[in-house]
């Protein structure tokens, strides 16, 4: 405004003097170097029996009680400071043979009453601040699972430094052995799981289903949530060997490997990266057919006072391999084939439908689609988590299947 | 002294924009989907189309009282004592609006990214920032918020943009919500509403506009913008997350740049660069109401000299900032204060307008000099 009464000398000595120093936010410097960088968390339950003592660092007996639940084990994998090879060649593991693995993590694991309570009596043995930025994979055993994981769910939300992206499993027999391994091939082993997914998701092997995305699923009126289940393989590999579909936090059941293609044809997710035998009806041989793109329309309707649901999916793709020669391949036996995967097909989506409603858990989001397009009816009838699954046990599904083969590769017959 | 009007139709609409965009936008979408789920969006327009209205009511006011703000028109229509009950009041809500942004952006910038940093100093730092440029001229004021507007809006709009990708159709429906009650709708549109409010500063620039003729003109683009980035980024949160999801996020904007990615793996969150552009729309914002505050009690007391006040404002403005006990009593606060706030900034703006109308006082309107009063 006007020519100040307030010079601009003492303005400038603000700015300097207090602004300054104070926008630097120099109270959370914090070196690289001087935090333990976790990448993946492994979770378990320590079994009834075993002989464990509970470090009394956040409870004691009497006062600030713990919750009186089974202790779960938290394992870490914490990147060691300079192990990590920047780039080819750098260092590392790599030379003498060795996977990088054991030499760039370092695995330690605590127990405690909940998670955030072991991490801190992690904490306690580990002298700079662990820090979640760049967490990536959080390993559940099946065992916790099947418990519920709320108290999981709870944590890493709350914390500000987890992200949405990472990857959350479920895992046959102990998740500490899982963090104990270190494949070969990638030098950090957590980042060797990551690529698996983000290559599984662009394969379409798996559909793409961050952490983020499983949150988003549980917390739906009409849909519930599913995860990648793991199983350790000899050799230091691990395989994912169906979806873990849970019931609002509780594990309830788990798929055959076969099944998410099946999944993911279902909700016609693209691009499809599914291969299945089929047995060419009238004639004794076997093709192997691979699928390449997918779409399906899902529609609801409201039949007799009861929700329907309506699919048509469709499945383009080629044939990868023939069993046999003796049969030729021309564009009846195409015609053959596709009717007989069809029906294997029909089957097969049939087959996942019934056991996903078997237990109550709607991973395809039927619900979502009836609250969102029939909304009369949801209003009327459903209304709650509850009551669609209720709902969803009986839920009348009709399914079309159309398998195109396009092409046949580079032998003609 | 004499002002010139300098301030521009594109300026004025700048400041509306740039102030209403603040501290609220991260946790707007939880507020909205809190109140009417899958009907937030709608309720956001609700509230949109509701702000309208009192910036309307301030446009028309300023339009016909060209040289003068609301503390000064409120004295000719209503009479000096009972417009210095309401101008006393405005100045208070707008002091308290100063704090509680200022402790807002404390407890995010706590929480999320500093988190040893004392709130004191988080808080203290912005009002003393805001202080500081509180000491110019409306002039360089309305520079201040043209310069800061594209590095505000632009960056907004491509998070929202590329966090789409993520949005899911299905989420958003039915746009009516799921058997939401009128009472809840109604009581969504005034909470999201009260986030639009800091545009009634609006009423202090007018009489320095070159064109205060235009100046409808300019609230409704400022609005618009604003108004379209809030609901573009309700959109984007309730289409990515969904309701229930929402609901459980206490600033499901942030979380929502945190799943974000930039294509081609450069950025895996963007958290980072959304809360850089955060920062500058509270400051913008924290300024707005902060020099509306000093230029109401400038007025009303009819103070030669400004200057001072606003060195003298500050410590009162940083203890009510230090009032709220906690994160969940400041949301409180937040929202009784910014239900009352709705009959300031809407309610009594239409009412002066009535009164004016119906006691046929006008304005010195035929203002050719297009010099704005003085003190």
């Amino acid at each position: 405004m006007i020519k100040g009464v307030w010079p601009g000398r003492i303005e400038r000595l603000l700015w300097i003097g207090v602004v300054f120093p104070l926008l630097t936010g120099c109270w959370d410097r914090l070196e690289i170097e001087e935090r333990a960088v976790v990448l993946a968390i492994g979770i378990d339950e320590v079994e009834n029996g075993s002989e464990v003592e509970v470090p009394q660092i956040t409870n004691e007996s009497d006062i600030f009680a713990p919750p009186n639940n089974q202790l779960v084990r938290v394992t870490v994998q914490i990147a060691v400071p300079g192990g990590i090879p920047l780039g080819p060649g750098e260092g590392g593991g790599g030379s003498s043979g060795v996977g990088g693995g054991q030499r760039s993590i370092w695995v330690v694991d605590a127990v405690g009453n909940t998670i955030e309570g072991a991490l801190n009596n992690l904490q306690e043995r580990i002298a700079p601040p662990l820090f979640y930025g760049h967490l990536r994979i959080i390993i559940v055993s099946e065992a916790v699972a099947r418990k519920g994981i709320d108290n999981l769910n709870d944590y890493f939300r709350r914390n500000p430094e987890v992200r949405r992206m990472n990857w959350m499993f479920v895992c046959k027999g102990k998740a500490i052995d899982l963090m104990k391994t270190s494949p070969q091939l990638e030098r950090v082993p957590p980042l060797y799981l990551v690529s698996m997914m983000d290559q599984a998701v662009k394969m379409g092997r798996f559909p793409n289903d961050f952490l983020g995305l499983f949150w988003s699923a549980s917390s739906a009126l009409g849909k519930e949530g599913f995860l990648p289940y793991l199983s350790l393989k000899p050799q230091g590999t691990m395989e994912i060997d169906g979806m873990a579909f849970f019931v609002k936090d509780k594990m309830v059941g788990l798929t055959k490997p076969i099944e998410i293609p099946m999944y993911m044809g279902i909700m016609g997710m693209s691009p499809a990266g599914g291969q299945v035998y089929v047995q060419v009806p009238e004639m004794h041989n076997f093709v192997l057919f691979g699928g390449r793109a997918r779409k399906s329309i899902i529609k609801s309707s409201i039949r007799d006072g009861e929700p329907h649901i309506s699919i048509h999916t469709g499945i383009e793709g080629v044939i990868l391999e023939k069993f046999s020669e003796g049969m030729p391949l021309d564009d009846r036996t195409i015609h053959l084939i596709e009717r007989k995967l069809e029906h294997d097909a029909l089957e097969g989506y049939r087959e996942l439908i019934r056991k996903t409603q078997e237990k109550g858990s709607d991973i395809f989001g039927f619900g979502e689609i009836i609250r969102a397009k029939q909304w009369r009816y949801w209003n009327r009838h459903i209304g709650t988590e509850e009551a669609w699954r209720e709902k969803y046990k009986t839920l009348d599904v009709d399914i079309n299947v159309h398998i195109y083969i396009r092409r046949i590769g580079m032998k003609s017959r | 002294m004499e002002y010139p009007r300098q301030i521009t139709v594109i300026q004025a609409a700048a400041i509306i924009t740039s102030t209403i965009i603040g501290v609220g936008v991260l946790a707007l979408p939880y507020f909205a989907a809190g109140h009417a789920g899958t009907a937030s969006p709608l309720i956001t327009l609700a509230a949109i189309l509701l702000s309208f209205f009192g910036l309307w009511f301030i446009s028309v006011l300023g339009m016909r009282f060209r040289t003068q703000s609301i503390v000064e028109y409120s004295e000719a229509i209503l009479g000096r004592w009972l417009a210095f009950a309401g101008n006393l009041l405005i100045i208070l809500f707008f002091a308290a609006l100063t704090s509680l942004a200022a402790r807002e952006f404390g407890e995010v910038v706590i929480t999320a990214v500093l988190k040893r940093t004392p709130l004191e100093v988080v808080v203290a730092i912005m009002l003393l920032i805001a202080m500081i440029s509180c000491r110019k001229d409306i002039t360089t004021f309305a520079y201040i918020h043209h310069f800061y507007l594209p590095i505000i809006v632009f960056p907004a709009i491509v998070i929202v943009a590329l966090s789409l990708r993520n949005a899911k159709a299905i989420n958003l429906l039915p746009i009516w919500g799921n058997a939401n009650s009128w009472s809840n709708l109604l009581g969504g549109v005034l909470v999201v509403a009260a986030l639009f409010q800091a545009a009634f500063i609006y009423t202090m620039v007018i009489p320095y506009m070159r064109r205060p003729e235009r100046a409808l003109v300019a609230s409704s683009a400022g609005l618009a913008i604003a108004g379209g980035l809030y609901l573009s980024i309700v959109i984007a949160v309730i289409g990515v997350f969904g309701a229930e999801e929402t609901k459980k996020l206490q600033w499901p904007t942030l979380e929502l740049a945190k799943t974000t990615t930039l294509p081609g793996n450069v950025l895996e969150r963007l958290d980072a660069a959304f809360l850089a552009l955060w920062v500058t729309a509270v400051f913008s914002t924290l300024f707005s109401t902060y020099y509306f505050t000093i230029f109401a009690i400038g007025k009303l007391f009819r103070m030669r000299d400004r200057n001072m006040l606003a060195p003298f404002l500050m410590p009162l403005l940083f203890a009510f900032a230090m009032v709220p006990t906690n994160v969940l009593h400041m949301y409180q606060i937040i929202g009784q204060v910014g239900r009352l706030g709705l009959y300031l900034t809407i309610g009594y703006p239409l009412f002066l307008l009535i009164v004016a109308k119906i006691r046929r006082i006008r304005g010195n309107s035929d203002d050719q000099g297009r010099v704005a009063r003085p003190n």
